[in-house]
């Protein structure tokens, strides 16, 4: 067979039949719109936890009393220096501080930037930031999604924040924290750990926990049975079960996501049932008359291929590019709320874009190889019969 | 010109044909011993009623079915016996098909719908092209060349459909009930071109009961066919 005309054959067919081929990338669009669209948030949100949590301390303690948080005593953290095996003791002060202005709170975190940093993250930030320059007057470091809501609300350098006490504190924002932690960091506000402690009213003496590293995995859950045995009300909790306590949140967050899997999946599968039929009703005559007129089954089933395969690979690119405008360009408003919705992460979460393949490659072999074979089949069906009798 | 035909004229050679249906768990003969040999040029009409096998017959001889038992050869070789590829070859430069329905792809032009045949052909569009004006001309149906073919008159599809069948220069030529859906004045036309194919040379099998192929003007066999058997 000549390629020009097998080539002009092709998109002659194409384009007179669009209407047809119109309709089924339309519907073929949307289901890879959904499909992807889950896959980026999921490994967006993935990504976003596993980089966050690399730079967590690996342990938090604090003081639990009548089943609720009371603030932890800072000598607390001189016993803890004393135990072998243990290093970047932090104390730290943060508390919700409630914005009137649009219903939210934002996360203070206080921090001694005068200390080595147990959070990678911030010990980082301090490694970059000019703490003489920071420490000179009130500031902070704040989170994207903290900027954008400051910003909407005129409060573009500086935040007055109403103390405990009725007095008024105004902070300056110094840096914006990246966005690659923006899963945790986003509604954070960074300040100096006497300051924090005046907006949230702790005393001198007084923090919210403690955070450290033990650098021996090995030592993880001995660590843990000496710190209880420290005080009766003393919480310890470990990198380890915070993973596991945002896994468990996705996990179930993960389940509605199957469940729109699964209904995606069932339209999916009623469109190709439809596409197997559509082949022996209104195709079966063109395909008998292809081959009464010398077209061989081969040349029948090459130009149906590859009339699928246009037809998958302008609704897969098209697809996929919808959903990544739609979550990473969008921040994919109504799917994300599913995922983000209802936790502490109550500011807008702007996802990382993560370009795994593994995720195309999926995306494409789970819708691609279905259509192609709902289409396909069915033409060598057709095909292998008698010319007289398909195009009857 | 039938039996008695030299071996090395034949175009096309039907053996002790048959061919059954199984209806409501009935055998349904509706070919039975049909030899018949039809030399490079003639013409033959097969005649008879609606249901008499002609068009049975003619999709046997263009490879569109597969006998029960017997063979049909063209030009020496045993068409429903050949794999597809060469069978398909046979069917796409030996023999072009004129339907009763005129089969057009209605979504094509005219131009287009000429065009099918020579897709697989190895061609170049150029010479497609060529090939597809001249069919278009020889059928008188280049001033609807560009016309789409659901916007066609009966005599215009009919013209389409003869000229797909000529774009391949092929030997043979089936006409499966050409006249059925045409009028009076189209039927005539048609025998024109049939005399004009005639004069080139080439093999043409006609199916129909109608009568104006009685008296063809040129020299033509009437076969008549009766309950699946020539009489």
């Amino acid at each position: 067979m000549n390629t020009n005309a097998f080539w002009h054959f092709l998109t002659l067919q194409l384009y007179k039949e669009r209407s047809k081929h119109l309709s089924v990338v339309g519907i073929s669009v949307m289901i890879l719109f959904l499909l992807s669209s889950v896959q980026f948030i999921s490994s967006s949100i993935r990504f976003s936890l596993e980089e966050t949590l690399k730079v967590q301390p690996d342990f938090v303690v604090s003081r639990v009393q009548g089943g609720g948080s009371v603030p932890t005593p800072i000598e607390w953290s001189d016993e803890l220096l004393d135990i072998y095996g243990v290093s970047k003791v932090t104390p730290r002060v943060y508390g919700r501080y409630y914005f009137a202005a649009k219903e939210k709170s934002f996360l203070i975190v206080g921090v001694d930037f005068m200390e080595e940093q147990s959070h990678e993250t911030l010990q980082k930030l301090i490694a970059t930031t000019d703490i003489k320059a920071f420490l000179e007057g009130k500031q902070m470091l704040v989170g994207q999604g903290v900027k954008a809501y400051l910003e909407a609300h005129f409060y573009k350098d500086a935040y007055n924040f109403l103390t405990p006490s009725g007095t008024f504190e105004k902070v300056k924002i110094f840096e914006i924290l990246p966005s690659n932690s923006n899963l945790i960091a986003n509604d954070m506000m960074v300040m100096p750990i006497d300051l924090a402690r005046r907006v949230l009213g702790y005393g001198e003496e007084e923090v919210s926990d403690i955070t450290f590293n033990v650098p021996n995995p090995d030592e993880w859950d001995m660590m843990t049975d000496k710190l209880s045995a420290l005080h009766f009300d003393l919480q310890v909790v470990n990198k380890n079960e915070v993973r596991k306590s945002y896994e468990n949140l996705y996990n179930y967050k993960g389940g509605l996501f199957l469940i729109l899997f699964i209904i995606v999946l069932g339209t999916f599968a009623l469109i190709l049932y439809q596409r197997y039929s559509m082949v022996y009703s209104t195709e079966r005559r063109h395909i008998g008359l292809l081959r009464a007129l010398g077209w061989s089954i081969n040349d029948v089933l090459k130009l149906k291929f590859m009339e699928t395969l246009m037809v998958v690979f302008a609704s897969f690119i098209l697809g996929i590019f919808i959903a990544y405008v739609y979550v990473f360009v969008l921040g994919a408003p109504i799917l994300s709320e599913i995922f983000l919705g209802g936790q502490n992460l109550q500011n807008t979460v702007s996802f990382v874009p993560v370009f795994d393949f593994s995720i195309f490659t999926s995306i494409f072999l789970i819708y691609a190889l279905p259509f192609i074979a709902a289409v396909l089949i069915p033409v060598w069906r057709v095909s292998v019969t008698d010319p007289k009798e398909a195009m009857l | 010109m039938r039996s008695d035909a030299v071996n090395n004229e034949m175009m096309i050679q039907i053996e002790n044909l048959n061919r059954t249906f199984e209806h409501a768990g009935n055998e349904v003969k509706v070919l039975q011993e049909i030899n018949l040999n039809i030399v490079q040029g003639e013409c033959v009409v097969l005649k008879g009623v609606s249901g008499s096998g002609k068009t049975t017959l003619l999709s046997l001889m263009a490879g569109l079915d597969k006998p029960s038992s017997g063979k049909v050869l063209i030009e020496g070789e045993p068409i429903s016996k050949l794999p597809d590829a060469f069978a398909s070859e046979l069917r796409a430069k030996k023999i072009g098909m004129i339907f009763q329905h005129f089969n057009l792809l209605e979504h094509l032009s005219v131009s287009e719908n000429v065009t099918i045949p020579l897709i697989p052909s190895g061609l170049k569009m150029k010479e497609i092209h060529q090939k597809v004006n001249s069919a278009l001309k020889l059928a008188n149906i280049n001033h609807k060349k560009e016309s789409l073919a659901s916007r066609l008159s009966g005599g215009e599809k009919q013209r389409t459909a003869i000229a797909r069948a000529l774009v391949a220069n092929p030997d043979i030529i089936l006409c499966d009930e050409p006249t059925a859906n045409l009028d009076r004045d189209n039927s005539l036309l048609f025998i024109e071109i049939l005399k004009e194919l005639h004069a080139l040379g080439k093999t043409i099998v006609v199916a129909t009961h109608d009568p104006l192929f009685e008296n063809l003007s040129f020299e033509s066999t009437v076969i008549p066919m009766v309950d699946g058997k020539i009489v």
